[in-house]
């Protein structure tokens, strides 16, 4: 029995891939860090990420004390997105109390605010808001205004009716929102937390695990086989797919279990899917750890991927709302295809023809990445 | 890829150097070994030992120069050339999480191996090594030797023509070097070539032929009594006797005589032949008042080569 000068493709990468499962399964932490924590993260995110604003802390100043004014705080105040937190005296007072954090709103009447409505005059309400949360005071300053719009759309259509005249037909539009009626926001932030932290985990592991090798000095031992840098880099990256499949439907079991979270598609195509995002993002760190010596520069390298992708990825803030230059750079961030196809299959129930514009540019981008860590792996070694 | 033919070189090095940006690691070195040989590679840290095995092994490509393994030119058919090798590096790099088992697995998958041969070959390994039972055993939990031994083991899975062993034995105990050596010896005996660095100079004595390093040139290559014959030509003389310590002086300054230094109870002397034998001194000390005085001839060690070498290289002398 003497090795062939051509060993086969097949015999490496099976060797590589048994290795590798038996490094991560022996890991306990690794296996802990790759499966647990995710989940037990999923879980805590889809709680604490809640873009509903409710309860904002609000002082009243009202220093007319009049039946309307106190009727006004009341009535704006039970809708719950405002919550009383007490009175002020003057708006000076109410002001110091949001500058001590004690309160995000304040509503502040004039002294004569029932003599000046009743009059026809005109009342003024000053609103005073703590702007440090631009969606917290957006969503506020919404309801107040709202409020106010209506109440004096009202109080016009009573003194015209009063006087006889008809008031003109009200323009009313009545939205019918489609997939998410209760506009609830898990639904919406669980799979695009299952993404974000996709990307972390696999990133880390693979863009640590060759950095390991090269340190420990396993690596020059590989390298000094006859095995093709493809195989090596394929071998190591298999088992992650496996493992993130598994933490994929473990996710949606939690996310449908704890969060009412819809599957409307196919999960087949939702697997599929997620086979192509760890080809990117199994690939970027392997190429990371291709231009890292050593573990450290491996791990910033991740930061220096991951955060950025996460932050430019649609999933904190909208797409849309970026400026116009830096939009174009979301278009090759593999977890925003990834998060419209998640979305996508569980929540519209879209399927491979709504779909496949996100699979082939992930698939694109995953061969791109995984090519140039292998050019740069075997460039490494000349 | 031709197989070299019977008795030609298994490995031939022409003039093979490495740069890394203005530091010549490796400058022309040019070397034959012979099928069964085996063949130190003596030098300091640094003198470019690593890095000759690090070419000749596919890892890194030659600046110039060309070398051939087992008949395959090492910059264009690196494949080749690992396919045909074992190679066990300076730092132990077999996957210390793994089982002893596993690890031999995965080399052996490497290199192409699989199903009940590769378990069979295997296991084999770990009995001539003097493992066999450790199957199991976590790798990190081996101590040094055992370490070593396996290495080894995942050296030569493969049945490969040439094993190179870049310092096998560093940091081992004595009784493992020697158990070490042992396999080396087995294996150069059933054929393959092992190439070996090493700087216990002791276990050089052990290589049919030895290359020496300086500064990245190859300033000498002979078998170990060759190296002896033309580097240390003083004669090395041993002396016993009773009350050598007062006759010692006797010698010091005396015609002929290179050094002396007393080694145990003993005088060790070199001596030019030429001008002063063993009867020479014998009579000398005996002279000065010794007693039952015996002089023999002892053979120059390694180590007087070495600084030999060493000396002259640093003298800037031209070497014969």
């Amino acid at each position: 029995m003497t090795a062939p000068v051509r060993p086969s493709a097949r015999v490496q990468l099976a060797a590589v891939f048994r290795k590798e499962v038996q490094q991560t399964v022996r890991d306990r932490r690794i296996m802990f860090m790759l499966v647990v924590a995710p989940l037990i993260q999923t879980v805590v995110f889809g709680f604490a990420v809640d873009f509903e604003v409710d309860r904002v802390p609000t002082v009243v100043v009202d220093p007319d004390r009049s039946a309307t004014s106190r009727e006004d705080a009341r009535r704006l105040l039970a809708d719950g997105t405002l919550l009383s937190t007490g009175e002020e005296i003057s708006a000076e007072a109410a002001s110091a109390g949001i500058d001590a954090g004690r309160a995000s709103a304040a509503l502040v009447f004039e002294r004569r605010a029932e003599a000046d409505r009743l009059s026809g005059r005109g009342q003024e309400v000053q609103v005073l808001l703590d702007g440090t949360d631009p969606n917290r005071t957006t969503v506020t300053s919404g309801a107040v205004s709202r409020f106010f719009s209506e109440l004096g759309e009202r109080l016009a259509r009573e003194r015209l009716e009063a006087s006889g005249q008809t008031p003109p037909a009200q323009l009313r539009p009545i939205p019918r929102v489609a997939f998410n009626p209760g506009l609830a926001t898990a639904p919406y932030m669980v799979p695009g937390i299952a993404a974000m932290l996709l990307v972390i985990v696999t990133t880390f592991t693979s863009a640590m695990g060759l950095a390991r090798e090269r340190e420990m000095g396993t690596l020059e031992q590989v390298l000094v086989t006859p095995i093709r840098p493809v195989l090596l880099l394929v071998g190591k990256m298999a088992p992650f797919v496996v493992i993130g499949l598994l933490v994929v439907a473990l996710l949606i079991g939690v996310g449908t279990w704890l969060f009412a979270i819809p599957i409307r598609g196919s999960l087949g195509l939702l697997f599929l899917g997620t086979v192509l995002y760890l080809l990117t993002t199994l690939g970027a760190g392997l190429l990371i750890s291709t231009v890292s010596a050593n573990q450290q520069q491996a791990f910033l390298g991740g930061f220096l991927f991951t955060i950025p992708a996460v932050l430019l990825s649609g999933l904190m803030t909208p797409i849309l709302a970026m400026p116009g230059w830096l939009r174009p750079l979301t278009l090759l961030n593999p977890i925003r295809w990834y998060a419209e196809i998640m979305r996508g299959v569980l929540l519209r129930g879209a399927g491979l023809a709504d779909l496949w514009l996100q699979l082939a540019v992930l698939l694109v981008i995953g061969v791109a990445i995984m090519a140039a860590a292998t050019l740069r792996f075997r460039r490494r070694l000349g | 890829m031709s197989a070299p033919a019977p008795g030609a070189p298994v490995i031939e090095a022409r003039q093979l150097t490495r740069r890394f940006g203005s530091f010549t690691a490796v400058d022309a070195v040019s070397f034959e070994v012979e099928r069964g040989e085996i063949f130190g590679y003596l030098g300091a840290n640094g003198a470019g030992k690593s890095t000759t095995i690090r070419m000749l092994n596919g890892l890194l490509a030659p600046t110039s120069g060309t070398a051939r393994v087992a008949g395959h030119d090492v910059a264009a058919d690196p494949d080749s050339v690992k396919a045909s090798i074992g190679y066990m590096s300076q730092k132990f790099s077999l996957y210390l999480d793994l089982p002893v088992m596993e690890n031999l697995l995965f080399f052996g998958g490497a290199y192409g191996l699989f199903g009940k041969a590769l378990r069979v070959r295997a296991g084999e390994l770990l009995e001539l090594t003097g493992l066999a039972g450790q199957d199991a055993a976590i790798t990190g939990s081996l101590p040094g030797g055992m370490r070593q031994r396996l290495a080894l083991a995942g050296a030569i899975l493969h049945r490969p023509e040439v094993v190179f062993l870049d310092e096998p034995t560093a940091g081992v105990d004595p009784v493992a070097r020697r158990a070490f050596w042992r396999l080396i010896r087995q294996l150069s005996s059933g054929g393959t070539t092992v190439f070996v660095t090493t700087h216990y100079l002791d276990e050089a004595e052990y290589c049919r032929r030895i290359g020496l390093m300086v500064d990245g040139r190859l300033v000498a290559l002979d078998s170990p009594a060759g190296l002896k014959r033309t580097w240390v030509p003083d004669r090395v003389l041993v002396a016993r006797g009773q009350g050598l310590a007062g006759a010692a002086a006797a010698l010091a300054g005396r015609d002929g005589v290179r050094s002396v230094q007393p080694f145990g109870a003993g005088l060790h002397l070199r001596v030019d032949p030429a001008r002063l034998d063993e009867a020479g001194v014998g009579r000398i000390l005996s002279a000065a008042g010794a007693r039952e005085v015996v002089v023999d001839r002892a053979e120059p060690s390694l180590e007087d080569v070495f600084l030999a070498v060493v000396g002259r290289e640093a003298r800037g002398e031209a070497v014969t």
